[in-house]
């Protein structure tokens, strides 16, 4: 085993040079003034304040979070049924539906996305609701994969036992396997709203140029305005928010798993 | 008692293999009750269909004269202990044990109250609030009793629940169960394959094989007249031979008739003799019932397992001639070549080949880099009669090698009163094959092609035993016999008195202790 862990060091480096030097650097454009020189450090707060100053950027972000959330829950809602339902069909079925579910992923995301713009232009759906229709679209398959995974891992003889111990159908889901599926449903969570909030491609072809996400914001200000430094502030303000939404689902799912009773 | 349950007549087929073949059981309050068998005999299906899991193809399962065959299992007045004991795993050990009461949403006093009664009762008083998945076997199978306890029910199902402890722990709790049943005074139904768990903690033993009751007894009644040789075979250690009823009270083996207490079969019916190891003593030779030879002994703790040869199997005597290397040299062509004679049955004669000639005379020819050489020439001509045949081997080279194949008789001793035949040939054999020889007793069957076959139906018979008296690492040239014998008639004894390989000694026993079964169909 020790000389497998040497194995990690291509990775430790890797990581150092490609993750954290860059989320540094993004640190460091955030607090700084835009200058030419790279060697004079100016630092400020100013870009922050500028964020929240402006009500057209709070509005951004709460548009973002408010698609995440969104696309989320539905998430949960069409695919908690769906992976219920595939967890208990024959294991050869379960194959089946498992590769129909991943099927769509083997074609590029973006074409596909490109594809829906043209059937939902088609059917005369317009604005957010194109957006909405995309995410779900996008993201469905992953939190269906998570759910499925924990939900085929329950035992079951505690179904058995629940029933044993006089719990009926209704009982037994209330308090066995929703609780026990509720890890799939974080790590769901986690894969969809992540990805969710900071997505920029998806509302940008959908949504036309009118629906504005945090993500195109970032977008914008890097490649089109080149002022790195209030898109660093961006980028900082929202990978905070991802930091503080995914620890509290993680404690959301500790609290649950234990207290669920009471 | 009052009878509580009634299985009549259920069948269970699961896609058109038939696990119950109609099976009626009465189980009364307050017993406890095993279910006893190898895996797959279907007792496990049974407990799941008495606690609803499964329903049955036909029959009817009765409790207090109402059918609940078709009630489902939440329903039932019936709490279970599964085999890996099933508990929840989000949940910790007062939530576990309380969880069928908060689904009969009782109150939260009585809830407490009741819990930690349970708790108390099997000792896991200050383990409330642990997590079930860091606990010990032992302690998991205490949270699953009392997890299914707690619901006051009125049968206590047990899948094979004390499988998965370790031996210590599993007579622990075979004790404690058994002090739990009778302190809470409800039907324990236990599904075990353990024979000896089962005479432990047993009120009621039921064998089951194939889907099938074979005996329902105590365990004292399973143990002394099991129902047939399968029941006795499963309880306990015994002896089982084949013997004829000459009349009542008196059996026959092995061309001796013996008392015994049991009666009401048919005159010379051929039946199953049980004889167990420890109701056998070992007496002065002559002195006893029969007389035997001791052929092993293994110490078992408390006691000797020895096992006593009381009539010898059919045996066969051959000649090993060891002779010299035969290894001839062809300078010229840097080629050696070795070969040995043998013996061969006149019956083979007609169907003899080439390649089986090379491999009964061990032929093979190799260069001076250890390399195989092969054979292209092998030139012999048998007439099919008795007599001394040459036989030579060659290579390409010209190198050759000339031996002799014995054409005999068939070899076979037949042994009437064994009702078999044992075949083995003389052979020829070089010191040095004997010395490498790694499993020397396989080899000398293989060389001698001794083989034994039961006269009734041809089926093949062990070659048991292999006797020489030779020192296999220090063998010279010469003739030695070598003798293979089948199993003959050995009983098991258990003494607590040592005694030695190859002691004679005599064996007896009282008429009770010979147990009579009807031969199963």
């Amino acid at each position: 085993m020790k000389s497998f862990s040497k194995m990690v060091y291509p990775y430790v480096v890797w990581a150092a040079v490609m993750i954290v030097v860059p989320m540094l650097m993004i640190v460091l454009y955030a607090c700084t003034v835009k200058g030419n020189s790279v060697l004079t450090f100016q630092f400020t707060f100013d870009n922050f304040i500028r964020f929240f100053s402006d009500p057209v950027f709070p509005g951004v972000l709460w548009r973002s979070l408010k698609l995440a959330v969104i696309t989320t829950l539905i998430c949960i809602a069409v695919g908690y049924p769906t992976a219920y339902v595939m967890a208990k069909l024959k294991p050869n079925s379960q194959a089946v539906a498992v590769l129909l579910i991943t099927l769509p992923m083997w074609i590029n995301m973006l074409v596909r996305t490109y594809a829906w713009r043209g059937i939902l232009s088609y059917i005369g759906m317009s604005g957010e609701a194109k957006v909405y229709v995309g995410m779900i679209y996008n993201f469905l398959p992953f939190m269906i994969l998570q759910i499925y995974t924990s939900l085929s891992k329950i035992d079951p003889n505690l179904i058995t036992a629940a029933h044993d111990l006089g719990a009926n159908n209704t009982e037994t889901f209330k308090r066995v396997i929703l609780p026990l599926s509720l890890s799939g449903v974080v790590s769901g969570i986690t894969l969809v709203f992540l990805p969710a909030v900071s997505s920029f491609f998806i509302p940008k072809l959908l949504g036309g140029g009118q629906y504005v996400l945090i993500g195109n914001l970032i977008e914008d200000y890097f490649i089109s305005t080149g002022d790195w430094n209030f898109g660093s502030a961006i980028s900082l303000i929202m990978a905070l928010i991802i930091l503080v939404s995914m620890y509290v689902t993680r404690k959301i799912d500790r609290y649950t798993a234990q207290e669920e009773d009471d | 008692m009052k009878k509580l349950i009634e299985v009549k007549n259920v069948v269970k087929t699961f896609d058109s293999q038939v696990v119950l073949k109609g099976i009626s059981l009465d189980i009364y309050e307050n017993e406890f009750v095993t279910l006893l068998g190898p895996s797959g005999c279907g007792k496990t299906t049974l407990l799941r269909i008495i606690a609803g899991f499964l329903d049955p193809t036909e029959g009817h399962v009765i409790m207090d004269g109402e059918d609940i065959a078709r009630i489902p299992a939440y329903k039932r007045d019936v709490n279970t202990v599964f085999q890996h004991y099933a508990l929840f795993p989000h949940l910790d050990v007062y939530d576990n044990i309380a969880f069928g009461l908060k689904i009969k949403k009782q109150p939260k006093d009585i809830i407490d109250q009741k819990v930690m009664r349970m708790i108390s009762l099997v000792g896991l008083e200050g383990f409330e609030h642990r997590d079930v998945t860091s606990m010990s076997g032992g302690q998991q199978q205490r949270v699953a009793i009392a997890r299914a306890l707690v619901n006051e029910p009125r049968v206590l199902l047990l899948d094979e629940s004390l499988s998965a402890l370790d031996k210590n722990l599993r007579k622990e709790m075979q004790l404690e169960l058994k002090e739990i049943q009778r302190e809470v005074g409800i039907t324990f139904i236990f599904v075990t394959h353990d024979q000896e768990e089962a005479l432990t903690m047993s009120d009621k033993i039921v064998i089951m094989k194939d889907g099938e009751i074979e005996q329902i007894g105590t365990p004292a009644q399973v143990y002394n007249e099991p129902a047939n040789e399968y029941c006795a075979r499963f309880i306990g250690d015994s002896n089982i031979i084949d013997g004829i009823m000459k009349k009542d009270r008196l059996v026959s083996f092995d061309d001796a008739d013996y008392e015994c207490v049991d009666y009401g079969f048919e005159e010379n019916e051929e039946v199953d003799i049980m004889i167990r190891p420890e109701d056998v003593d070992i007496v002065p030779r002559n002195r006893g019932l029969l007389n035997g030879e001791v052929k092993s002994v293994l110490f078992k703790g408390v006691h000797y397992e020895v096992m006593v040869e009381t009539s010898s199997g059919t045996s066969k005597t051959v000649t090993m001639h060891v002779t010299k290397s035969r290894d001839v040299e062809n300078a010229e062509a840097h080629e050696k070549i070795s070969a040995s004679s043998f013996y061969m049955d006149l019956e083979d004669v007609e169907s003899l080949t080439d390649s089986e000639v090379i491999a009964r005379a061990n032929a093979q020819a190799w260069d001076d880099k250890d390399e195989f050489v092969s054979l292209t020439k092998v030139a012999y001509s048998l007439k099919p009669e008795v007599g001394t045949y040459p036989c030579t081997f060659g290579t390409d080279a010209g190198t050759e090698i000339t031996v002799n194949i014995n054409v005999v008789k068939p070899q076979v001793i037949k042994d009437e009163s064994n009702e078999e035949v044992i075949q083995a040939f003389d052979f020829y054999k070089t010191a040095e094959e004997i010395k490498e020889s790694v499993a020397l007793d396989t080899d000398l069957i293989r060389w001698a092609d001794a083989y034994a076959w039961s006269t009734e139906d041809e089926s093949r018979v062990e070659i048991w035993d292999v006797k020489y008296d030779f020192d296999d690492e220090n063998i010279s040239e010469g003739d030695y016999p070598v003798t293979f014998s089948t199993q003959g008639r050995e009983i098991k004894v258990e003494t607590t008195d040592a005694i030695e390989e190859g002691q004679r000694i005599g064996l007896k026993w009282n008429p009770e202790d010979i147990h009579v079964m009807r031969k199963s169909r």
